[in-house]
């Protein structure tokens, strides 16, 4: 499969700061990259320099094999994007929004507007003022808005700011079927792990203007599932001193890790050391526990 | 490109804020006519307050004729007095106030000098208050070509005398000055024998203010003498002088009332003083806001990740606001159209506008919507570089009150720095962009206020102005870094 967007060592600096140091990534027809770091960390200027909105001090980008600096038109053709916020003309109506973008590219008729429009929920309140929508509402127009011109490249910068739960899964929903069906390839930024958690076939972690880790997002699943296993008993006082990898949560709860095999030794183990057990379950790990774990935490330089 | 530019004029018109300046400007055009139909008022009266009568009466009541320090006050005051009743019979502005304002004061100040004074003669007061009576009758009878004639009959003799003068006369001097004499009588002669072969009866219309124009300019020209010999300054009076002089003749001899005001015409032919700072206000909120504004919305960000170069989009809204700018004018011409043909009618666009060529020597009549496109072609240099330093500063700064404040500054001082410059001639201003964007200067042949400018300067120099800004704002917009918002 080839590559449709394609970061090549991407640096940028302000002035004296370095924002962005050697990012590289790329992303193929019908993947959906999650791209993760914390608050500052240069997701933003990374779409901007991806889509052209900030010049790049070194480094190349090609979408669709063309370099977005020296054929910028051609690159940019078949892109859809929401950067930073969803924004729209305020003071016109949703579908007038949608007219104006549809003007800009060839071919899109009244036909393709409301068919995007039915499939980003909105068709009840299309014909009213933007000011008027919620923030949900405005992140639904601005899919909108990215996919009308039936983009193979989608990029969306924190698209699930201001939804509920439900419009969460709905547009979960909406992507993944982009991706299947449409063979889009789409990059998502987002600090929000948990939405990203189900959906993503790849991440892409970023710190402090570098990417420390880029993988298959099973394949990190898989990495962090050293296996740790959470048993309730009776009283912690003293579990330590039986077992020295024991990690007391509470005077009831405690941790350990252990291979699953060895649960039940440890189970008869317990038993003969006259200790109460009441529950023993398996500790599973989020892509977020993961990402703090790799990341550091949530620390800006 | 076409379809960047429609949604520019989309993104214009969907805003309520064009609406309601539109509205604005539509209630200063109704006021506009309102006013002129209503209130204006035309020339003088012949009169005096009521507050002057009674003054006058208060005083007379105080005064003793026969105190000699009083006696030329008294009569003084009573003439006024007499005078204005004389005048009461007739209507304002009736021709009756002009000639009793005229020749019949001086009669009755006559008349009361010999009641009051020291050298009292009741015989000759009687003789003039004959005469009084005799001219009084010729006013009863609505006879003004009487009088007429009798200025004709005056001026005739006037010019005879001179003549005769000159021609017992040898000293240079004299002679010099009495052949500027006999010039200026012979143009008293003109406007008399106007008056009567156009039969223009005394008053305080078009008319009789078309013939005291002509005689004052035409004896103002006699007076500066020849035109080569005149300084610069002397030489735009000169010229003021002949054009007025030729322009009132017009009038006089095709009794067409070309510099009237107050109707749907009047207004038009004024149509950029009138109606100027709307059009400007309207196109430096488009220019100004036009770019500035999506930046300050983050919708620039939508904008710039469209197919199009960074160029084409910025040149898009260049020519909409040029295509605005032609809409302003366009849509205020129709507005002043509307309710002029509402508060006057449409009859005055059957009247010609009137200019004289200084090249030919000769009067151009020219309809009125040709007159008002070519005042329009004269004031959009202006305009336009207007446009373009709100358009330049709103892309630069990304500030729009900053870029509307700036650029309707430069509509208003202009003004004041241009009349500083001509007066004090300060040479190096001749570069300077508000010196050379008002083309009306050039019009008909005229010479422009600073002596040495020509129409080619004045066009190049807006050329450059015009290009000092926009390639500046098309580079640097080209490179900028969209920020965070």
């Amino acid at each position: 499969m080839e590559n449709i967007l394609e970061c090549r060592s991407l640096c940028k600096t302000f002035g004296k700061k370095q924002i962005l140091k050697d990012v590289s990534f790329d992303i193929k027809e019908g993947d959906i990259l999650g791209f993760i770091g914390p608050n500052g960390a240069g997701k933003t200027t990374t779409i901007k320099l991806i889509l052209g909105l900030q010049s790049i001090t070194s480094g190349k980008v090609y979408i669709n094999g063309y370099n977005v600096e020296k054929e910028f038109t051609k690159a940019i053709k078949k892109v859809g994007a929401i950067v930073e916020n969803p924004d729209m003309y305020m003071y016109m109506s949703g579908y007038d929004n949608l007219k104006l973008v549809s003007n800009m590219y060839k071919g899109i008729g009244t036909k393709r507007i409301d068919e995007v429009v039915k499939l980003v929920k909105l068709e009840n309140r299309i014909n009213d003022k933007v000011s008027k929508y919620s923030l949900g509402m405005r992140q639904r127009l601005g899919i909108a808005q990215a996919i009308l011109h039936k983009p193979n490249l989608l990029i969306l910068d924190e698209p699930t700011n201001g939804l509920d739960p439900e419009g969460i899964k709905e547009m979960r929903e909406l992507l993944v079927s982009l991706a299947r069906n449409e063979k889009m390839a789409i990059l998502i930024s987002s600090h929000n792990l948990a939405e990203l958690d189900n959906f993503c076939n790849k991440v892409c972690i970023i710190k402090n203007g570098e990417i420390i880790e880029t993988s298959e997002i099973s394949a990190i699943k898989k990495d962090i599932e050293h296996e740790k296993f959470i048993i309730e008993i009776e009283n912690t006082k003293g579990i330590n001193k039986i077992y020295k990898e024991a990690e007391i949560i509470n005077d009831k709860v405690f941790k350990i890790n252990i291979k699953r095999e060895n649960v039940p030794d440890l189970v008869i183990d317990m038993v003969k050391n006259n200790i109460k057990i009441y529950e023993i379950k398996e500790d599973e790990k989020s892509l977020e526990d993961a990402f703090f774990e790799r990341t550091g935490g949530n620390v800006i330089e | 490109m076409s379809s960047l530019i429609k949604n520019e004029l989309t993104k214009i018109f969907k805003k309520k804020s064009i609406y309601i300046t539109l509205l604005v400007v539509l209630a200063f055009v109704i006021l506009t006519n309102c006013i002129y139909k209503f209130f204006f008022t035309r020339g003088s009266e012949y009169g005096y307050s009521d507050s002057y009568i009674a003054y006058i009466k208060e005083d007379l009541a105080k005064l003793d004729p026969t105190n000699p320090s009083d006696t030329s006050m008294y009569i003084d005051l009573k003439s006024q007095l007499d005078t204005y009743e004389l005048m009461q019979k007739y209507d304002e502005g009736a021709w009756q106030r002009q000639i009793i304002a005229s020749q019949v004061a001086t009669y009755v100040n006559e008349k009361n000098t010999y009641l009051y004074s020291a050298e009292k003669d009741e015989e000759k007061a009687n003789e003039i208050e004959n005469k009084i009576n005799d001219t009084l009758q010729k006013l009863e009878n609505d006879d003004w070509r009487y009088f007429a004639n009798l200025d004709l009959e005056q001026a005739n003799e006037k010019v005879q005398l001179l003549e005769e003068q000159k021609a017992n006369t040898q000293d240079r001097q004299q002679l010099e000055e009495l052949e500027i004499s006999i010039e200026n009588a012979k143009i008293d002669k003109e406007v008399a024998k106007y008056r009567v072969d156009k039969d223009i009866k005394y008053g305080t219309d078009y008319l009789n203010e078309a013939l005291t124009t002509y005689q004052n300019y035409a004896k103002n020209i006699i007076q500066m003498g020849n035109f080569d010999n005149l300084e610069y300054e002397e030489k735009l009076e000169y010229n003021n002088s002949l054009e007025e002089k030729e322009l009132s003749r017009y009038i006089i001899e095709n009794k067409q009332d070309i510099n009237k005001t107050n109707d749907t015409r009047g207004i038009l032919k004024n149509f950029f003083s009138e109606y100027g700072l709307f059009i400007i206000v309207i196109v430096v909120m488009i220019a100004g806001t036009i770019v500035s504004e999506e930046f300050n919305k983050g919708t620039v960000k939508l904008l710039l990740i469209k197919p199009y170069s960074r160029t084409k989009i910025l040149l898009s809204k260049y020519i909409t606001i040029l295509v605005m700018t032609v809409f302003a004018i366009a849509i205020i011409l129709l507005m002043e159209l509307i309710v002029g043909g509402i508060v006057f009618g449409y009859d005055s666009l059957s009247i010609p506008v009137v200019e004289y060529n200084f090249n030919t020597s000769q009067l151009e009549i020219l309809n009125i919507f040709t007159y008002v496109g070519i005042e329009i072609l004269t004031q959009l240099p202006m305009i336009i570089l207007l446009a373009t330093l709100a358009f330049a500063l709103s892309t630069i700064f990304t500030n729009s009150a900053f870029a509307i404040t700036i650029s309707l500054l430069g509509f208003m001082s202009p003004s004041i720095i241009n009349a500083l410059v001509i007066q004090y001639k300060v040479n190096f201003m001749r570069f300077f962009v508000t010196m050379n964007w008002d083309l009306s200067e050039y019009l008909f042949g005229k010479l422009p206020s600073m002596q040495g400018m020509t129409l080619g300067f004045s066009i190049i120099m807006c050329l450059i102005y015009l290009f000092a800004m926009i390639i500046p704002t098309f580079i640097i917009f080209k490179k900028k870094n969209i920020k965070n918002i």
